[in-house]
């Protein structure tokens, strides 16, 4: 029985290096056919390599603004979504009140709405607010899911913090806003980072509310991609744009990586 | 203990006026419309709850009903063991955590729309490395005949998708448990299987029950992801029921798609109170 054990480190590498060798296929299949000539051109035959893909990202004006765009409506999101949740996460790990766990109840079950479902009433109501084809619209349609799931880690960070902390401060003579701005927002701050990570997450590759909310401007990435597809798809700048879409996040996911694991600790009320 | 004062609500208002505003006020729109048949927005019959109980006896409702069920079951069997796994074999060194989970969290990066092209590239038998690569070990050429590959390929690329979400949960659970109970665990000699069970596993349980939340409703209700694989085929196969949402939107049946939505959210309602059912009970075992 005892020889087993001794493999076990030697399973636990193999089967983490299956998983990233998963996870990479389709990322590898994907940087291969943006460095391939899926069009032919009078100078470059189908399946050369060529950065000719690349070069037509930045000579294309729609992807261009596409990408600006993106960033704009993430931005609006995790401006929206950051400040509205801390005093929210705040209420629900230090206060009790009437119907917190209802409340509590009611975001989550918001989170887990597919966003399908509400895709036609947004439309209309943001068509009568007048921020439909705007980065703004996306951005807020975006907080349905992306609030609940701050405040759910945000409250993790929060939970962690001796409660001593406010007693003293409110002994002090601090109120409970000041206490929050001048002493909670210090504490957390690595926890609002990894909040406005997971927010640009969830947001930069959502396209439901993306594609209903931009029919004539505001476009972002994925919809730009999509108006790619068309009679003859020039699949190679397709999956260059796609890799393209990826690196910010990658940049932001490397510079993250020390924090990523600390935001989902508690996830109770 | 917390202060029992209603001074909180001051604090979640802010929270609570924009998810009344994106989250409330369409779903009461949706409610509204589910009454009528409307052919236009100015121009409505009420029809009580007809579009209802034309969904509820329709066989298509049920059938994508299975076919959700079953394939967020699936998901479930497989991701949430899978990411489990994944996060404990997630090497000690500090240097190597960050890079292993930034690594594995690259698939969460890539726009939802273009993840189906990415694994129809990828099983291209042209220029794909796996459609290359399949053919040999009797995979079909023309797999999109088979409901069992087409499954198969949609179960794999969600795995692919999600599992990632699981395992930084996971991990993040994991780095709670203070150094102290290894080695108390160590002392009684405690095998890696009963450190899982009785160390690791209940520290995992809060967030597992959030992780299986989470994929359990985004899989039943899959939607971007799986209608470009196979066109919702072969032969109505991969209809889920946001498929059948999508559709119904799509062809600006107001009535029955907003019939449709309302039940959709009873789901989520019902998902939702087992949650915090299950939640509430985690709780108390705690707190015993």
């Amino acid at each position: 029985m005892k020889l087993p054990l001794l493999y076990i480190p030697a399973i636990k590498r193999i089967l983490l290096v299956s998983f990233i060798v998963f996870a990479f296929l389709p990322l590898v299949q994907m940087t291969l056919i943006s460095f391939m000539a899926t069009l032919p051109t009078p100078t470059t035959e189908v399946g050369t390599f060529t950065l000719s893909n690349y070069a037509g990202i930045w000579t294309n004006p729609n992807l261009r603004s596409a990408f600006i765009n993106s960033i704009a409506y993430v931005l609006i999101n995790i401006l929206i979504t950051v400040p509205v949740a801390i005093p929210a996460a705040y209420a629900f790990s230090r206060m009790s009140f009437i119907g917190d766990k209802h409340l509590f109840l009611a975001f989550i079950a918001f989170r887990i709405t597919p966003p399908v479902v509400l895709t036609l009433p947004i439309f209309q109501l943001f068509s009568s607010l007048g921020i439909v084809n705007s980065v703004f619209g996306i951005g807020l349609a975006h907080c349905l899911f992306n609030l609940p799931i701050s405040i759910w880690i945000l409250q993790g960070f929060i939970s962690v913090i001796p409660k001593e902390m406010d007693e003293t401060a409110f002994l002090d003579g601090y109120s409970r806003p000041r206490f929050i701005w001048k002493f909670l927002m210090p504490q957390i701050a690595s926890g609002i980072a990894v909040t406005a990570f997971f927010c640009f997450m969830f947001s930069w590759v959502e396209v439901v509310f993306a594609r209903i909310l931009t029919t004539t401007n505001g476009k972002p990435i994925s919809m730009a991609i999509n108006a790619l597809f068309g009679f003859q798809t020039d699949i190679g700048l397709v999956m260059a744009v796609t890799v393209a879409s990826v690196l910010p996040g990658a940049a932001l996911l490397f510079a993250m990586r020390n924090h990523l694991s600390r935001g989902f600790k508690i996830g109770r009320v | 203990m917390k202060n029992r004062d209603n001074t909180g609500w001051i604090f979640v208002l802010p929270a609570t006026f924009v998810l009344g505003l994106i989250g409330l006020i369409p779903l009461i729109t949706v409610v509204n419309y589910s009454f009528f048949e409307i052919f236009i927005l100015d121009a409505r019959f009420w029809v009580g709850t007809d579009w209802y109980t034309e969904i509820i006896g329709s066989g298509r409702f049920w059938a994508s009903f299975g076919r959700s069920t079953l394939f967020a079951a699936l998901v479930l069997a497989i991701q949430i063991p899978l990411g489990i796994a994944v996060a404990l074999c997630i090497p000690r060194e500090k240097f190597w955590v960050g890079i292993t989970l930034a690594i594995i969290a690259l698939p969460l990066l890539v726009p939802w729309n273009m993840i189906p092209s990415l694994w129809l590239s990828l099983l291209n038998p042209d220029t794909g490395i796996l459609g290359r690569l399949l053919p040999q070990v009797g995979w079909p050429a023309d797999w999109k005949l088979s409901v069992v590959h087409t499954w198969l390929v949609i179960i794999a690329m969600d795995v692919w998708h999600w599992t990632s979400l699981v395992v930084i949960l996971c991990y993040s659970a994991l780095t709670t448990i203070p150094a102290a109970h290894y080695q108390a665990a160590a002392i009684d000699s405690a095998g890696p299987w009963q450190v899982f069970r009785f160390i690791q596993l209940p520290k995992l349980y809060h967030v597992l029950l959030m992780a299986i939340l989470l994929r359990f409703m985004d899989s039943f209700m899959i939607y971007t992801e799986a209608f470009p694989i196979n066109a919702g085929g072969p032969n109505g196969a991969t209809m889920f029921l946001a498929v059948d949402l999508g559709e119904e939107i799509k062809a600006f049946n107001y009535g029955p798609s907003a019939a449709r939505s309302v039940i959709y959210f009873l789901i989520v309602l019902t998902v939702a109170w087992t949650f915090s059912k299950a939640q509430g009970h985690l709780d108390r075992e705690d707190t015993t």
